[in-house]
């Protein structure tokens, strides 16, 4: 291939020209180009980071009548911990939710014999079926799921619009509206974190929220009652609950 | 007689084809990659379903360490009158001037100072000390804003300040930021795609919801979280 045949033809001719053939080592070219690839190679990122939007609401204070409350059956409130070591690293992530309000006895205090908090999960699907977490909050949302459902069908099979920018984009604009549609029974997922919560389990928690097309949720700060309740579930006697707020 | 005449075989391989195969491999490389930017610590995002990716243009960057230290990167336009060195160049003269009335101080940078910070990728220090901390060397910098190395001086000051006429060191860098002349970046963080928080996925939330709540209180509650992707089925 890199060899250059200059040599005349070596029949008649009388001065028997010698077949001269220049052969270049590409050897060490090949060694420089190895080490800048090694070189790309370890200083590049390949995979771009993805991001997960989410908005808060204002800090300002909103006055009582205004603000929004949340019906009593649509809500789940999640709760996110973890157990820290020495270092204040999470060891063990835990998840706990409840449904509803939390029952209070008639002197205002939290009713520990009706605990409606359980333990849970967050699990990846299995077979294409949710467990854990992903599974009640399906079957909360089962109606604006069901709709998303027979959508994403029709993306898939492109029959949407014409194009496929078209599609994708119809597709996201009708997914939006069921997603906010208020005739379907939809819940509202509070999240609430502790302060020792891994930040993982919080990305875990918003990401369930897009997995679920779950429109309304929030992210609130842990209240007294929720850490009686949490206490309670991990059997650690109320009075030794952390400090907060 | 009897004298078996070896045969010399040439050992010479020829190179060209592996030679081709490796610069098609480069020139791939050079042109798919983009460089890994120097940070303070190595985070490793947590994971998400979400594929919206990270822009690459007025995008501000919030390092939280997992010991809460916090650092902060600015990104500029791709237009070169908003590049990334213009913007932190403005940026620094006007966080330097509004410290200096809001806590009457009397810092001043040089010009060698200014450009210094416009080469620097990530930044967090207190900003009495940024002037130090600009005339040291490349290496001291970096070393300066590691937190394993310089845990208490590594990082942006900040705390649950609410009251806005009097802003923490965070405040002052964000509010400065969203005020730059680059209408983009305004723009960018007002959609909610301005401002990606970036953080370890072990770090407790405690260090993340005061970034948070310090973002809340400027009412830039719309940003972003850096994730890595992951499928439904993780």
């Amino acid at each position: 291939m890199a060899q250059i045949d200059t040599g005349g033809d070596s029949g008649k001719g009388k001065s028997h020209q010698k077949k001269m053939s220049i052969h270049v080592d590409f050897t060490p070219m090949v060694d420089m180009n190895m080490l800048l690839i090694t070189f790309f190679m370890l200083c590049t990122t390949m995979i771009k980071s993805q991001t997960l939007q989410i908005s808060l609401p204002t800090n300002e204070k909103v006055e009582k009548e205004q603000q929004n409350k949340v019906k009593q059956s649509e809500a789940i409130t999640v709760i996110l911990d973890s157990d820290i070591d020495e270092n204040g690293t999470p060891t063990k992530n835990y998840l706990y939710y409840y449904e509803g309000m939390i029952p209070l006895t008639e002197d205002g205090q939290v009713d520990l014999a009706l605990n409606p908090m359980k333990e849970e999960q967050f699990l990846g699907n299995e077979n294409g079926a949710a467990r854990g977490m992903r599974k009640i909050f399906q079957d909360r949302n089962k109606q604006v799921l069901e709709k998303i459902n027979v959508l994403k069908e029709q993306w898939k099979n492109k029959e949407l619009a014409s194009t496929e920018a078209a599609n994708d984009s119809v597709y996201q604009a009708r997914a939006k509206e069921i997603r906010n549609d208020s005739n379907l029974t939809r819940p509202v997922v509070i999240i609430k974190a502790t302060p020792n919560a891994a930040y993982e389990s919080v990305v875990t928690a918003l990401d369930e929220m897009q997995i679920n097309s779950i429109s309304r949720y929030q992210i609130d700060r842990i209240s007294h009652n929720d850490s009686v309740l949490m206490m309670a579930l991990k059997g650690i006697p109320y009075g030794q609950t952390p400090a907060e707020e | 007689m009897g004298k078996v005449k070896i045969k010399r075989k040439s050992t010479l391989i020829d190179m060209t084809a592996m030679s081709d195969v490796t610069v098609l491999l480069l020139t791939f490389f050079m042109l798919t990659s983009t460089f890994l930017q120097k940070e303070p610590v190595t985070v490793i995002t947590p994971s998400s379903v979400s594929e919206i990716k990270v822009p690459t243009a007025n995008l501000v960057t919030v390092l939280v360490s997992p010991k809460g230290n916090v650092f902060i990167s600015l990104t500029g336009d791709k237009d070169s009158t908003y590049s990334s060195e213009n913007m932190r160049a403005e940026l620094i003269k006007s966080v330097v001037a509004e410290y200096n009335k809001v806590y009457n101080k009397n810092i001043s940078l040089t010009a060698a100072e200014v450009s210094t910070f416009a080469k620097t990728n990530m930044f967090g220090v207190s900003i009495a000390e940024l002037k130090g901390w600009l005339d040291l060397s490349q290496e001291q910098r970096d070393a300066y804003i590691d937190p394993s190395k310089n845990p208490e001086k590594a990082g942006i000051p900040i705390d649950m300040n609410q009251d806005l006429s009097k802003p923490n060191e965070f405040q002052i860098w964000m509010r400065a930021i969203y005020n730059l002349s680059n209408p983009n970046i305004e723009g960018t963080i007002k959609r909610g795609e301005g401002i990606a928080i970036k953080a370890d996925k072990s770090t407790t939330y405690d260090k993340i919801q005061v970034v948070m709540d310090n973002l809340q209180t400027m009412k830039m509650n719309k940003f972003s979280l850096m994730t890595a992707l992951k499928t439904e089925d993780e």
